[in-house]
Formats: structure tokens, C-alpha cells, sequence
């Protein structure tokens, strides 16, 4: 016997047929239901293997908390594993297949584990595999050996290799009032705080608002409840104040009230629709926040509690009144408390037969008694299950007589036939939100479950999260909610009257009944009681320890149904009252997130790129773009079979011959404006500012306030208060922001502003023998002569009617000029000069050549400022100024960075005439197999056309003391072995004639 | 005079995208103004500077952090302490303030070049920014006028509301066609047009 | 966590940038005293508490803030622009490093 679909009841769409495939085999559902449910409705019970023991394993229950029933989705290739088969959605097309079997589902190789049993208990892996190697069986070595086959037997869904084409996307909201969940109580709460004009969110992880008053069966209102929530649901919809997010788990509550939520936009669709992400990531930061969330009901544990066939209760009800499902023909209950009873009635009336409801307590509630006696079946009162029996499917329990007293069973057991079993052990809140914005959780005992501990956040709880079980209670308590997270003081709304039994919530405190076999408190991760009193027995005594040793609640359920079933059986092993033993503190994410969603739109084609004004002209003249930063800046532009050698040797080659032009837009731009600027640069460059002429330029240094370079660049004074400061590219920011603080900071009674204008302006060095001549053929309005135009003058005019501002200033060590334009006319200036130098030979040349003749200079980069140089290390002690304080000043002399020994910029030619590579150590000695003793390593590389060589630039200890001398490049990974000679860092042009013309 | 070239470039694509068939969720276009321009005052120069803004560009700002004004061709908001973007779709607008700004009340900076004005329209507008940064676009956090200074990663926006449901962002050039794209791609599931 | 940034209003953790122990003061520029320096650049105080602390909006109006944050609770207690703020008595206590 199986269960079945119903002819009526529940509010799946029986005239929608939904076809999908499980383990290959096709299955049709309705519009509705979710994969657990259709699976159900088509008699399956079997849905997975268990984690260790590979035992078959069913349904537990209807919701998020299922531990049991996880499958992978298929999409083509892409694998999503560990969904829980009752968080499924099916669609039209949905392709399914179980997890941790093999060959099969059915037939189960694996299943062997089962036998082993005692081998597999907790600590196994530690007291096996770990520690010192006796013997061929034991130790690290030993796993080793093991790992690929415990891998292969062990675990849950494989996840997949192919690359994930859906779409994610993050979200902020703001709100007044944030309501989780929906259920009575949520809804209560949101109608109220909407109707005190707070602007609400009301946040439900099910397709379905509502709760449990879509499948209480209860009346609210004179309604069916399901009624009453969506009369509720269709009034929140109206209102422009509420927004509604169902399919959306709230999983993390972060300070201030900035809650993580996870929306499943499209997971139950065939195809999403056109730009709609898969999941969409929401934080939501809420003025106060209602927690609704409800609560699990707990399984019992039992020898055989984890055989299909067995569910929870609750979920059973669910079964029949959401979906339309009998979970089983003959139903047996075995119960601690009062609220399993509505699911017999429930079943028995949707076509069930009761076969006997076993509780463990002696009393029941007058309610309990009257739902007993008119479903017929045996109540077996002061009685427990002790097993059950079957295959893959449960035919029959066992029980026997139970004592509440001191758990002691007596008496034949005795069998009992039955297709389903229904469990419940009491309820325990969902605090887990609660947990992450607040203090300990409260055991009550009367409840028998953890309530909702004292908020360190603004929040406030409402209904069976508090532990107030009852549909009545939860909507007076979700009004009050509702107003007070509004900050109002009181509403027209009133309480709807509830007809419900008067079931009394409070269980027996019996978690485990103690008879022999495999009694599962973790389904998820197969630990066993045994497992937890062996925890005991080994020394482990805090619920932290025992989580560890055990994995106790830390598989993808985090033990939702596990935790305090666990720390009850730990607190009895310890002969203390379960508070003292305590509960784990919950964390983020309540329920398992797709890291698509955390990385959202900084996943695949829509990261920022950062483009120059004439970035289009370089990949349309063939240049081969590289990024830098963010940045993106031509490396070469090749021509047709030339290698990147061959491009850049060229290109610096002609560059020094006739002309070269390059773009140097990224360089970091920063206008440092007002009367005090130049007494500011004064105090941050380790050079003088303040003597610069209006219309003249100055190379200057930077250092950080330990002493160590920061940064370098050329600053231009465009105005008595006006100077244009410009950084390396890869600085820009960081110097900025050290600028800034020392203004804010240190110096607020300066008058200076700074402000980035690096994308204003578009920058072009043209630089060559030619470069002058091509200037005084395009520019108009000005003079480029030495006269007007001196090394580092500056001067104003036009290209092509655009206006251009031009400083003499050389990196490459010819003469050069950089041209600024506008950023928007960069393209049109950029393709002046470009034609105004083509009869003279000039090409366009990338960051290879830039840095080729960069190295040919010795001039330093990033490379070499590199967080770990002063300027005497660079070579740059020229450029510190003696007249004046600036910052490093008084650190930049310490003994330690004042060691001649410390590493200095040299220069380094390889005499194997092969190419060196950045990075590499330099050591003395020739011996290849064992390097030792690094000198210092080389920080740029290239063939100098000039040199005709491969040279570098290094940090070498000692330096200069080192010129002339030999050494050997080691560079063991790239196994590159090989002498070069030590030299000045200036290689080509040291009086630099060529610059000054 | 030579025009300025929109940073766009190919992924400037007029006409519907995306899930347009029920409407147009937005409208994105750029507005590529004639100036943009920085104005900062020193401290307690405040006013003064306010008042040049009125004197020269017609706009009266209105007290208070973030506020701002803005008519058919011009616009100005606070965006940082003392400090104020001002726009015209004409040119010419940083040598008029420059000539009417002297240094004891503050600066000018010229940023016509540096920043793209892109601006999001329609009944989405507020659902598709909100996918990008971290501040409350709702009218009532967040008044017509009013600028706001904030940070999608890497990416700096100040943002002026310029009606209930229209923002204009004014972004790093470099960054826009990157902003650009995003934003497009953001705008695929509300259907959007580009004008 | 929310930073009150007395210009843009309250906003989010990730707009900001840490920028420091807010206790430090930095000597005068023409000091020669090598201790005070060292204190300057490498001493901070590590308190379990409210701290002094010097946060820029530096994904907003990149203002300089001095922000009072318990540093067990993640609580704010008071914000202000850091440049109004310099000349009040630094909250907490330096502590000098070992070689000072």
C-alpha cells in the first residue's frame, strides 16, 4: 500500500497536469505541488539514500526543515544538489535525480554500510585516519589511501563542474516594519503595522502566503483559515505601503537591522522569463522586524525512525489538506502531545484508516480524547513504538508498554500493521533569526523547547514563535506585533475569532525511547543516540564538542528537526536538566544560499571595466588589450605574424628613432585647488611645490607617514591656486585618500580641495627625435619651440579646434609631450595627431614599449614602489627636500631604512642572452639545483632594441657597491637558471640629452 | 567648436529591449549637458557661494544637506559638505562661475568631460537603481531635487531626483559604458527603452 | 552596521572605510622628537569598548568622520565630521608602545 492522490481536497489544480522526471522515469504532478507532493501522489516513497548507511530514506516532512528527502536538479549540466524535494517547486520539463546511490536508487551497492554500522559511529574518521602511522591501517597515510572510496560512499549530492548560466541579482529595500513569515501571526502583524501607515515588507519562504492556515483546517473569521489568509493576502496586495516576497527565506539578521534575504524568483519555471534572475539577494534594512517564523515540530527517536513511511504530523496534515495526498491508507501515530491529534482526525477524514495512535503519556487532554474516540483505531495510552518493519517502505510498528516516569518499556511487544506513521515530539520555535540579533535562548520547560531569547535588535516576536501555539494567540499576538514594530499605540483592528480544539500544546518531556537498533536523531548526517552518548562517553561534554565529534545538526538542515531532540539525549547522558547543557547558538544562513546570489552581478560579463576616451581606436587598430586594475590598456598593437616581442621591440624602437605615441589617460588626476594648495604639496611631496612656476611642471615624490615611498608622479601649476596632480594609474585612489585624510584629519584649517579629475581629461605622450616637429605641424594657438616650450613648461592651444593643454615632460627618455584634451574630444585629438605623425614614421605604441623604455631609463613604477622602498632605496634621495618638514620626513631616517645593505634599485642584463622574468631571485652563487641566499629579486624585465639585450630593473642588497659585478638569476619555477651582470639602473641615455633636446 | 563623443560607444543602442510586450518598466538615456561643474565653499562660505549659483545660474538652492533644484536645462544639488554639482545643457557655464567665485569663497572645478549624466526614467526607475546601491530611493527618503553621493563597488554616482519616478546619475566617464551596460541588464526584466 | 554620516544620513557598513585609531595625534610637523613619531605611526589603542575611532565616507561624501563604536557590540554611540571634531578631547586612553 502507497500513498495516493485524492479525488478532491487540498489547492493543487488538478486540471493542470505538470510533467517531470525523476531518476529518469517520467512523472506527472499538478500545478501545486511540489516534487514531494507529486512524488506522493504517484506512490513514491523512496526518495533518497542516507548519508553514511545509505539507507533508504522517505519524507519527513512538508517544508524547509526536511532532512530526508534531498534531490539534485538537472539543467542540461549544470547540477544544483541538496533540494529538498518539499522546497521543489515542479514545472513542466523538471529533471530530478536522487543522491548517494549507486547503481541505483532501489538497489544500492552502498547499503552494505549498513552492516558495518559500529565502524561508521561518531569519531570514526578521527580515530582512524588521524595521528601517527602503526601498522599499514591507520593514519594519515591510511586516508590517503581511503579518501577517493569514503568520498564516493559518503555524502550527499555531487555538485556539478558546469558553469551556471543563470542570472542572480542583488536588491536593497528599506522598510518600516519587516514581517518573516505569514502565517496568522505574520499576517496579523503586517496588516496591522500597514494600517498604522508604516511601509512594510512581508517576507514568506513558501510560493504560498498563509502558514499554517493554509492546511490548520481550523476556522478564522467565520472563514475556512486558508480563506481567511488569502482574503488577508489580497488586501496586503492593494496597498501601495506592503510589499509582498514570497518564495523568499530571510536567512541572515546582521546589525543594525540589515537582514539577508534569499527571493527563488524562477525556480519553479519551465524558463524564466526575459532578463528575470534565477534567485534574487535582498537586504532589506527595516526600521523593526516581526519574526513570525513559527515552528518545527520535532520527530521522536526510535529504533527504525527512519524508515519511509514515517513523517512527521504535522506534515501529514499538510499532505492531506494542501495538496490532496493520503501519506498512507493505514496510519499509525506515535505522540508525545496534544497537536498530532488533529492530524488523525484530519486523515480519517480524508479517507484514512487509523490503525492506532501510541502515546507515551498516561493523560491526554478531554480534546484529544473526544478527536480518539470518534476515528476508531486503538489509543494505546502509556505505550511506545519500539520499531519499525518493512523494506523500503514501513508495513508495521512494534510497541510496548512505555513508563513516562523513568522511559522504562515492559511487556511483549506487540505488532501492528500500518502503511504510515506519523510522529510528533513537540514543537520547537524557530528562533533562528532571533538567535543571530539576540542573547541566549530561554528553555521552557513546561513547552519543552527553547524560546525566543532577549533581543539585542529591534525586533519583536508573535505566535508559536514565542511559543504560543495557538491560532488564537498567534493573531492576538501578531496585532500587537504588528503595532508595536509600527511604533503605533493602537489600531481599529481586532482579533478574528478562531474554532479550533482545544488541544493542549504542552508535551511529554520524552524525546528517545531507548530499545534496540538504530535510533536517528540527525537524519541528514545519520547520527544515531548511540553516537551521542558515545560523544558522552569519550569526554565530550559541551554541545559545541559534541556537534564536532558527532556533525550533530551540521549538515544542509543544520539540524533543524536534530538540535534539541540531541541535546536532550546529551543533557540525559549527563544527568543534567537540558538548560545547563545548553543549545547552540545559530548562525548565518538560516537555510542554504546559492553563492550566485551572494556574488550576484559581480559574476560573469558585468564587472566594472574601466576605458579610456580612445579605448575603441586601440581594439579597432589592433591593439591587444590587457587590464590593469580595472583599467583596460593596449599591450601591443601587433602587426600581422608578429610576436609580442617582436610588436614591442618595434614599436620602442621606432619610438626612438623617429616618434611614438601612446595613451596615458588611466594616470590618476587629481586638481588640488585653493590658497594653502601649494603649501599642502609642500607638505606632502618630499620636494618643493611652492617655487613652482605658474605654467611649469615638477616630478615629486610621496611617502607614506611610516617613511616608505608612497607614490610618484608630476604635478603642474595651472594657476597660483590651481595645480594638477597626477598619479600612477594603479595609485590613484590610495593617494587620494591619504590626501584626504590629512586634510580632514590633520590639517582642516587648510583651504585646499581635492577632486578627481582623472576621467576630464584624455592624456597622450607623443614622444620620439620626431615628436616636436609633429606637434608644431597639428597644434594651433601656440608655439612648441624650447623657448615656449621648455622641459617641463606647459602650454595651451588647439588640435583640430579642440582645446589642448601640453607639457613637455619625458617617461621614455626622449623627447616628449603629453596632451591633455577634454575627454570627450580624446578620440578626435588622438586621430589629429596620429595623422599629423604618420610622414613622420610615428606609430602608437602599448605598455610593453612604454615599459621597455621605462627599463632602458631606470625610472621606477609600482614594481618598485612597492610598500617596502624609501626613496634612498629607489635612488630617489635627490629628491628629498632638507628646507622643510614633509610627511616621512622624520620616519624615512630610521636605522633600519637607512642601512646601506638594505635592497636598492640596480639594473640587470642577462649574459645567457635569454629572457629573465619579474620576480625571479638574485643569488651568488651558481648552483642551479639548491639557490640560496636571494640578494634581491628583479621587478621588470624586457629586450632593449637599444641595448640589443634582455635587461631588468632589480632590488639588490647593497646596490650600487654591486655595479659591475656578477650574479645569477634564479627563478626555480619557470626553471630559469642563468648569469647576468649587475649594472646602473640608467641603461640607455644616462645624461638624458635626448630629453632635453 | 568640437562636440564632445559620448562615452557609450557601441553599447548605445536605441529603441525597446528586454521584456518590454507589457511596457516599458524604464527609459535610459544619456543627457550629455553642455557643463558640468563643481562648486566647493570653504567653510562658513556656504551662503555665499549659494548665492553666486542663484545670481549666475538662476538656481536657488535650498538649505539643508543633499538639497537641490532643477529646471528643463539646469540643475544643481549638494552632494558632500560645502560641495555642489552644477549642470546646464548649454557650455560655458565653468567660466561664468569661475569669473563670479573668487578664492575667498571657494573653488570651480570643470567636470564636463569627467562625469556622464545618465539618466533612468519611468515607473521602474526606483526598482532597477535599488539593484545597485544601497540608499533608499523611495519619494519620501528621497525628494525631487535632492542629490545623494553613493557607491555601486567600484563605481562613485551622485544622483539628483529629477521627478517621482526619474533620477539622473552622474557617473566617472571612464566607468559609464560599464554603468551603462549594467544598468541596461538590470533593466531587461522591466522592459526598457533607450532614448 | 549602519554608519549616521552626519552629511548623507544613515548608510551602509560598505561605504565606508576604516581610516584608523581616532586617538592619535599627529605631532607638529617640525618635530624632531623620534618617539612621538614612532607613537604616531605605529601605537594604537585596543580597546574592548567604546572606541575612538576615524571612518571616511569614502563611497558618499568621503567626509572624514570621528565615529564612537563599541567595539563588542558593534552600537555607534556618536558620529561627527572628524575636521569639527579635532580640537575635542580625544576619548580613551593612549597607550604608548614599548619603546616609548
Amino acid at each position: 500500500m502507497s500513498p495516493r492522490r485524492s479525488q478532491t481536497g487540498g489547492r493543487v489544480d488538478r486540471m493542470r497536469t505538470i510533467r517531470f522526471t525523476f531518476d529518469g522515469r517520467p512523472f506527472t504532478g499538478h500545478a501545486g505541488d511540489t516534487l514531494a507532493s507529486a512524488l506522493l501522489a504517484n506512490g513514491v516513497t523512496l526518495f533518497g539514500r542516507s548519508f553514511k548507511y545509505h539507507r533508504p530514506r522517505g519524507v519527513l516532512t512538508a517544508g524547509i526543515d526536511e532532512p530526508n528527502a534531498l534531490v539534485t536538479v538537472l539543467h542540461g549540466d549544470v547540477r544544483e544538489p541538496n533540494i529538498p524535494a518539499t522546497m521543489l517547486e515542479i514545472y513542466d520539463g523538471l529533471t530530478v535525480v536522487s543522491q548517494n546511490r549507486f547503481p541505483t536508487l532501489a538497489f544500492d551497492v552502498g547499503a552494505a554500510n549498513q552492516l558495518g554500522g559500529k565502524l561508521l559511529g561518531a569519531g570514526f574518521y578521527y580515530k582512524t585516519f588521524m595521528g601517527p602511522v602503526f601498522g599499514p591501517l591507520k593514519g594519515t597515510r591510511f586516508w590517503m589511501f581511503c579518501e577517493y572510496f569514503i568520498r564516493r560512499a559518503a555524502g550527499l549530492g555531487r555538485a556539478g563542474i558546469a558553469k551556471d548560466p543563470s542570472r542572480y541579482e542583488r536588491m536593497n529595500a528599506f522598510c518600516d516594519v519587516l514581517v518573516v513569515g505569514s502565517g496568522p501571526a505574520g499576517l496579523m502583524a503586517a496588516k496591522a503595522a500597514a494600517d498604522s501607515g508604516a511601509r512594510v515588507i512581508l517576507a514568506e519562504l513558501e510560493p504560498k502566503f498563509g502558514g499554517a492556515a493554509n492546511w490548520s483546517g481550523e476556522t478564522i473569521d467565520g472563514m475556512a483559515a486558508a480563506e481567511w489568509a488569502s482574503t488577508m493576502v489580497r488586501d496586503l496586495k492593494a496597498r501601495d505601503n506592503v510589499r509582498l516576497l514570497p518564495r523568499t527565506t530571510v536567512w541572515g539578521y546582521y546589525d543594525d537591522n540589515a537582514m539577508a534575504a534569499l527571493e527563488r524568483v524562477t525556480d519553479h519555471k519551465s524558463a524564466p522569463g526575459k532578463g528575470e534572475p534565477r534567485h534574487r539577494h535582498w537586504t532589506i534594512r527595516a526600521g523593526s522586524v516581526v519574526l513570525a517564523t513559527g515552528a518545527f515540530e520535532r520527530p521522536l527517536v526510535f529504533p527504525g525512525n527512519d524508515r519511509p513511511g514515517v513523517m512527521l504530523a504535522s506534515a501529514a496534515e499538510r499532505y492531506a489538506n494542501e495538496f490532496g495526498i493520503l501519506p498512507g491508507q493505514k496510519v499509525a501515530l506515535f505522540v508525545n502531545n496534544d497537536a498530532a491529534y488533529r492530524a488523525a482526525s484530519t486523515l480519517r477524514k480524508a479517507g484514512a484508516e487509523i490503525a492506532a495512535i501510541v502515546d507515551v503519556r498516561g493523560e491526554i487532554s478531554a480534546a484529544a480524547q473526544e478527536i480518539a474516540d470518534e476515528g476508531g483505531g486503538e489509543l494505546l495510552r502509556g505505550h511506545a513504538v519500539v520499531a519499525t518493519e518493512g523494506g523500503k517502505h514501513i508495513s508495521g510498528i512494534k510497541v510496548q508498554k512505555f513508563d513516562l516516569a523513568n522511559g522504562a518499556l515492559s511487556g511483549e511487544a506487540r505488532h501492528l500493521d500500518a502503511d504510515c506513521l506519523l510522529v510528533s515530539g513537540g514543537w520547537s520555535p524557530v528562533i533562528h533569526l532571533a538567535s543571530q540579533a539576540g542573547l541566549k535562548p530561554e528553555w521552557n520547560e513546561a513547552l519543552q523547547a527553547f524560546l525566543p531569547p532577549k533581543p539585542t535588535q529591534n525586533w519583536v516576536g508573535a505566535g508559536a514563535f514565542n511559543g504560543r501555539f495557538t491560532t488564537a494567540e498567534a493573531l492576538t499576538e501578531g496585532l500587537a506585533a504588528g503595532l508595536s514594530a509600527a511604533g503605533s499605540t493602537g489600531g481599529t483592528d481586532s482579533v478574528p475569532e478562531v474554532e479550533a480544539p482545544a488541544l493542549d500544546p504542552h508535551p511529554a518531556p520524552v524525546f528517545e525511547i531507548r530499545a534496540k537498533g538504530k535510533a536517528f536523531v540527525d537524519f541528514q548526517h545519520d547520527v544515531t543516540a548511540d553516537d551521542v552518548r558515545l560523544a558522552y562517553k569519550e569526554g565530550f561534554v559541551s554541545v559545541e564538542h559534541l556537534k564536532r565529534y558527532t556533525t550533530l545538526g551540521m549538515a544542509t538542515d543544520q539540524g533543524k528537526t536534530s538540535n534539541v531532540p540531541g541535546i536532550a539525549i546529551m543533557a540525559d547522558a549527563l544527568g543534567k536538566p537540558i538548560p545547563d547543557v545548553g543549545t547552540t547558538r545559530f548562525r548565518p544562513p538560516f537555510a542554504p544560499v546559492s553563492l550566485g546570489a551572494l556574488a550576484a552581478e559581480r559574476y560573469g560579463e558585468v564587472k566594472p571595466e574601466r576605458l579610456t576616451p580612445m579605448h575603441d581606436w586601440h581594439v579597432e587598430n589592433g591593439a591587444i588589450m590587457y587590464t590593469a586594475g580595472l583599467w583596460y590598456r593596449p599591450m601591443i598593437y601587433g602587426l600581422a605574424g608578429e610576436t609580442v616581442e617582436q610588436a614591442y621591440v618595434r614599436e620602442a624602437k621606432t619610438t626612438r628613432e623617429a616618434a611614438g605615441i601612446v595613451d596615458v589617460s588611466t594616470l590618476g588626476k587629481i586638481a588640488v585647488q585653493g590658497p594653502d594648495a601649494a603649501d599642502f604639496l609642500d607638505r606632502v611631496y618630499t620636494n618643493m611645490f611652492s617655487t613652482l612656476a605658474v605654467g611649469k611642471a615638477r616630478y615629486g615624490l610621496m611617502l607614506r607617514e611610516d617613511g616608505i615611498a608612497l607614490d610618484d608622479g608630476t604635478t603642474w601649476r595651472l594657476g597660483n591656486d590651481d595645480f594638477l596632480m597626477t598619479t600612477t594609474t594603479a595609485n590613484a585612489g590610495k593617494v587620494m585618500q591619504h590626501l584626504e585624510y590629512l586634510l580632514d584629519v590633520v590639517w582642516p584649517e587648510l583651504k585646499v580641495r581635492l577632486t578627481s579629475v582623472t576621467d576630464q581629461w584624455a592624456g597622450a605622450a607623443i614622444g620620439g627625435p620626431r615628436a616636436r616637429e609633429i606637434l608644431a605641424s597639428c597644434v594651433t594657438g601656440t608655439a612648441v619651440d624650447n623657448d615656449t616650450l621648455p622641459f617641463m613648461g606647459i602650454v595651451h592651444g588647439e588640435i583640430a579646434g579642440a582645446p589642448v593643454m601640453i607639457c613637455r615632460l619625458s617617461f621614455s627618455g626622449e623627447m616628449a609631450f603629453e596632451v591633455y584634451s577634454g575627454a570627450g574630444h580624446g578620440v578626435h585629438v588622438w586621430e589629429a595627431l596620429i595623422e599629423a605623425g604618420k610622414p613622420f614614421g610615428m606609430v602608437p605604441y602599448g605598455l610593453e614599449a612604454l615599459g621597455t623604455m621605462r627599463i632602458e631609463k631606470g625610472h621606477v613604477t609600482g614594481a618598485e614602489i612597492d610598500g617596502r622602498t624609501t626613496a634612498r632605496d629607489l635612488g630617489l634621495d635627490w629628491m628629498l627636500s632638507k628646507k622643510k618638514p614633509f610627511v616621512g620626513s622624520m620616519m624615512m631616517d630610521r636605522e633600519g631604512l637607512a642601512d646601506e645593505d638594505r635592497v636598492r634599485l640596480v639594473g640587470v642584463i642577462a649574459l645567457d642572452n635569454r629572457p629573465l622574468n619579474g620576480g625571479a631571485h638574485i643569488v651568488e652563487e651558481a648552483n642551479e639545483s639548491e639557490p640560496r641566499n636571494s640578494i634581491g629579486h628583479i621587478t621588470a624585465v624586457c629586450y632593449s632594441p637599444m641595448l640589443g639585450k634582455y635587461i631588468g630593473l632589480a632590488l639588490v642588497k647593497g646596490g650600487k657597491k654591486r655595479h659591475g659585478t656578477r650574479a645569477f638569476v634564479s627563478d626555480p619555477l619557470r626553471k630559469r637558471f642563468g648569469p647576468v651582470e649587475i649594472v646602473s639602473n640608467h641603461f640607455f641615455d644616462p645624461e638624458g640629452k635626448r630629453m632635453h633636446g | 567648436m568640437v562636440d564632445q563623443l559620448s562615452p557609450l560607444g557601441p553599447v548605445w543602442r536605441p529603441g525597446s529591449h528586454g521584456n518590454f510586450a507589457a511596457g516599458v518598466g524604464v527609459v535610459l538615456s544619456e543627457t550629455q549637458p553642455g557643463s558640468i561643474v563643481q562648486v566647493a565653499a570653504w567653510p562658513g562660505e556656504e551662503k555665499s557661494l549659494m548665492a553666486v549659483i542663484r545670481t549666475v545660474a538662476g538656481l536657488a538652492l535650498p538649505d539643508g544637506a543633499g538639497g537641490g533644484v532643477f529646471t528643463e536645462e539646469k540643475a544643481a544639488f549638494g552632494f558632500a559638505p560645502g560641495k555642489f554639482l552644477v549642470v546646464d545643457q548649454a557650455e560655458g557655464l565653468f567660466a561664468t562661475l569661475s569669473a563670479a567665485i573668487t578664492s575667498e569663497v571657494g573653488t570651480v572645478t570643470d567636470l564636463s568631460h569627467g562625469r556622464t549624466a545618465i539618466c533612468v526614467a519611468g515607473p521602474k526607475a526606483e526598482w532597477v537603481l535599488a539593484k545597485f546601491f544601497a540608499i533608499d530611493f523611495s519619494l519620501v527618503a528621497f525628494p525631487a531635487g535632492a542629490g545623494r553621493s553613493t557607491v555601486h563597488h567600484d563605481i562613485f554616482a551622485q544622483i539628483q531626483r529629477t521627478g517621482a519616478s526619474q533620477f539622473d546619475l552622474y557617473v566617472f566617464r571612464s566607468f559609464a559604458r560599464a554603468v551603462w551596460t549594467a544598468l541596461c541588464h538590470a533593466s531587461e526584466e522591466v522592459g526598457y527603452e533607450v532614448q | 552596521m549602519l554608519i549616521n554620516c552626519p552629511y548623507c544620513g544613515p548608510r551602509d557598513l560598505s561605504e565606508f572605510s576604516y581610516q584608523g585609531d581616532g586617538n592619535r595625534t599627529r605631532p607638529d610637523p617640525a618635530s624632531t622628537n623620534q618617539a612621538e613619531w614612532n607613537a604616531y605611526v605605529y601605537d594604537r589603542t585596543n580597546i574592548a569598548g567604546d572606541h575612538n575611532e576615524i571612518w571616511q565616507h569614502a563611497g558618499g561624501c568621503r567626509a572624514h568622520l570621528r565615529v564612537t563604536r563599541n567595539t563588542l557590540t558593534h552600537k555607534i554611540i556618536s558620529v561627527g565630521f572628524a575636521r569639527d571634531e579635532r580640537h575635542k578631547k580625544p576619548h580613551g586612553h593612549r597607550r604608548s608602545g614599548a619603546h616609548s
